[in-house]
């Protein structure tokens, strides 16, 4: 999967090269379709020819062949013309500075993004296509997940050669005068994997089991309370939803893989469809660490990113939020340092440790004040923040505890709050705002005083680190980019 | 480059307001708009909720208990004369200020509210006036940034200032504008 392979360079087009898909992509798109029609006719012919079989043709019970070959063969006609149009009509093109997509038969479209605004590529593999050996290529813009831009399906190697220069382009990477245009695929690193027990052990104990065993125990409670064993029968679908919604959990993540190469950090996972996610650097606004109860004794984190390309991302595929589904502190450490090479202070492990696990001030951790208990009688000692050189840290919650982190040349915008009852108490709330995503950054509950400070002194610091981080090309080498980790510099050379 | 408008009278200041800093208050005349619009809204709920009033009074409905049919629109009309009595306060407590790096906005009576906005951080820029404004000769800015949280809207400046600010926002925007 990982490092070079053969004719692993590419050339970037001239603005009249174009480029098609490859010719059996509307197939592996619209397959389910064409089963669904030769599902049916072909039953239907079977039917006939069994039933009408025996009693000879023209006898009613079945329509007669002639008429199912016809059918059958008109719908390969209007399908095989749809897909060759639908096939025909799609091109691209990768630039220096662009990607063009084109496509559409009767409405068309033209799409165009700057590739220096590209946040984050993925190379996607459903069951069909990896059939085939083919890959959908998927990029996204920062438009908080509205759109993505997909080449839906090139062969595997194409693919991940697009990716490479897609990425280096927007990289910055100097180009070799020698060869111009020519991009070699950065050898990745492995870095960590999670076996099949973590991720189904994950999936086991989750809040999906929480929902099993009340929906279970409401089902037997109400067995035993009608005395009738039928009541069961009413509570199949929702264990069949349950089921599914395990099964996704568990192939959505498995063989769940994360390396670093050169282009950013690169999550591999997926049973049936797999994936292959590249996340550049500095691409991550948001980290987020969470850990229920249940998953307390393990020692399990979940790590989610917000990353301005993804949004939300509820519908596409959920997962893509999740940097590590879940791993224990020294895989989320492992991880951390990939996303974020400069945590800002001399003991990161022990700054991230007490900022995982509370409570009270150890570590520059600073908890909210003692009024804060009327509001928070559990949390305020866990409710705490601590800024370091390059990032804030919020911890949060007893019981679900959740540490969010934020780059400082990340922050939007700020803003504090304060409702009447935290006007009495002497309290107020500071918000980050990052871009769409799972992690909504935010301080609860803390010292009137401490709050005006970190909102002067946050405003300040967002704006140095924007001074200094002003390059959208990671690797270009006019940026000052002091702290990044050496292989990116030896790529960029 | 503030010359142009007559100082701002004083703000009542919040406990969260950075020091040293001094607001600028939107125009007076978004008093005017917010009776208008809220009182309009008003009269509207109150007579919504007088009709089984009205029903009783002229005998159609006389099965209506009449406490209830005098307590409600009474009790909506109170609301409707809290709020519109709110409406100088809040408009007085809206705010906004210039600093190097970042706008800062701030608004609410009782539920306060600071945001600042680094003009790097700026997407884009919104001035919109409807039909009531143009009267009134205003203008709502609405500040972009990548974020969503990002709410940074500041209703009733007059127009000539909306578009100073636009300006403003926009050429500071591009000069520190530093991705996402």
């Amino acid at each position: 999967m990982s490092g070079q392979f053969p004719g692993g360079t590419f050339q970037t087009d001239s603005p009249d090269s174009w480029h098609r898909v490859h010719p059996v992509s509307p197939l592996v798109r619209g397959w389910v379709a064409v089963a669904a029609v030769l599902f049916i006719f072909g039953r239907n012919a079977l039917d006939s020819l069994f039933t009408g079989g025996p009693n000879g043709p023209g006898i009613s019970g079945g329509a007669p062949p002639v008429v199912i070959v016809a059918v059958v063969g008109a719908a390969v006609v209007v399908f095989g013309i749809g897909f060759f149009l639908s096939w025909r009509f799609t091109r691209y093109q990768v630039t220096d500075a662009h990607v063009h997509i084109n496509s559409g038969i009767i409405f068309r479209q033209q799409r165009r993004a700057s590739i220096d605004r590209v946040q984050s590529i993925d190379v996607v593999q459903p069951l069909v296509a990896r059939a085939f050996g083919l890959a959908e290529l998927k990029f996204d813009v920062a438009d908080g997940g509205k759109s993505a831009f997909k080449l839906s399906f090139l062969k595997l190697d194409e693919a991940k050669r697009l990716r490479a220069a897609i990425l280096a382009r927007a990289a910055g990477v100097a180009v070799d005068p020698e060869a111009p245009g020519q991009v070699t695929e950065a050898p990745e690193q492995h870095v960590l994997a999670l076996g099949p027990g973590r991720i189904i052990g994950s999936a086991v104990f989750s809040s999906l089991s929480v929902v099993a065993v009340v929906v279970l125990a409401g089902a037997v409670a109400l067995a035993a309370w009608s005395g009738e064993v039928g009541v069961f029968v009413g509570f199949i679908p929702i264990f069949i939803g349950l089921g599914a919604s395990y099964w996704k959990a568990i192939t959505g993540d498995f063989n769940f893989r994360v390396a670093l190469s050169p282009d950013g950090v690169r999550l591999h996972y997926g049973m049936l469809e797999t994936r292959a996610q590249t996340i550049p650097p500095g691409r991550v606004q948001a980290v987020g660490i969470s850990q229920g109860p249940i998953w307390r004794p393990f020692g399990w984190y979940r790590v989610h990113v917000n990353v301005a390309g993804y949004g939300d991302d509820r519908s596409d595929h959920g997962n893509r939020t999740v940097l590590l589904p879940a791993g224990t502190l020294n895989e989320v450490m492992a991880v951390l340092a990939l996303v974020f090479p400069d945590p800002g202070v001399d003991s990161p492990f022990e700054v991230f440790t007490a900022g995982l696990r509370g409570p009270g001030n150890r570590q520059g951790f600073v908890h909210s004040p003692r009024a804060a208990r009327w509001i928070d009688p559990l949390a305020w000692r866990y409710n705490a923040y601590r800024a370091t050189s390059t990032a804030l840290l919020c911890r949060h919650g007893v019981i679900f505890r959740r540490l969010e982190v934020v780059p400082h040349e990340r922050t939007q915008s700020l803003s504090l709050r304060q409702g009447p009852i935290m006007a009495a108490l002497g309290l107020v709330d500071f918000e980050l705002h990052s871009t769409s995503g799972p992690i909504k950054p935010v301080v609860h509950h803390m010292a009137l005083d401490a709050g005006r400070r970190l909102f002067d002194e946050q405003a300040d610091r967002a704006a140095t680190a924007r001074r200094i981080h002003s390059s959208e090309h990671w690797l270009a080498p006019a940026a000052p980019d002091t702290h990044r980790d050496p292989q990116e510099n030896n790529h960029a050379d | 480059m503030p010359s142009q408008s007559k100082p701002a009278p004083p703000v009542r200041p919040f406990a969260i307001d950075p020091d040293g800093l001094t607001f600028r208050r939107v125009s007076e005349k978004l008093m005017t708009l917010r009776f208008i619009e809220r009182g309009l809204t008003g009269l509207l709920l109150v007579a919504i909720v007088a009709v089984p009033l009205v029903l009783r009074l002229i005998g159609v409905w006389s099965g209506y208990p009449s406490w209830l049919a005098w307590a409600l629109p009474a009790a909506v009309l109170a609301i409707v004369l809290w709020v519109l009595a709110l409406v100088p306060r809040q408009v007085r407590a809206i705010g906004y200020a210039e600093r190097n790096d970042d706008l800062l906005i701030r608004h609410g009576i009782m539920f306060h509210r600071v945001m600042v906005v680094p003009y790097g951080r700026m997407q884009y820029v919104d001035v919109t006036m409807g039909p009531l404004e143009r009267m009134l000769g205003l203008s709502s800015l609405h500040l972009h940034t990548a974020s969503p949280g990002t709410n940074a809207i500041l209703f009733g400046l007059p127009a000539a200032e909306a578009s100073r600010l636009r300006e403003q926002l926009s050429a500071r925007g591009e000069a520190k504008l530093a991705g996402l």
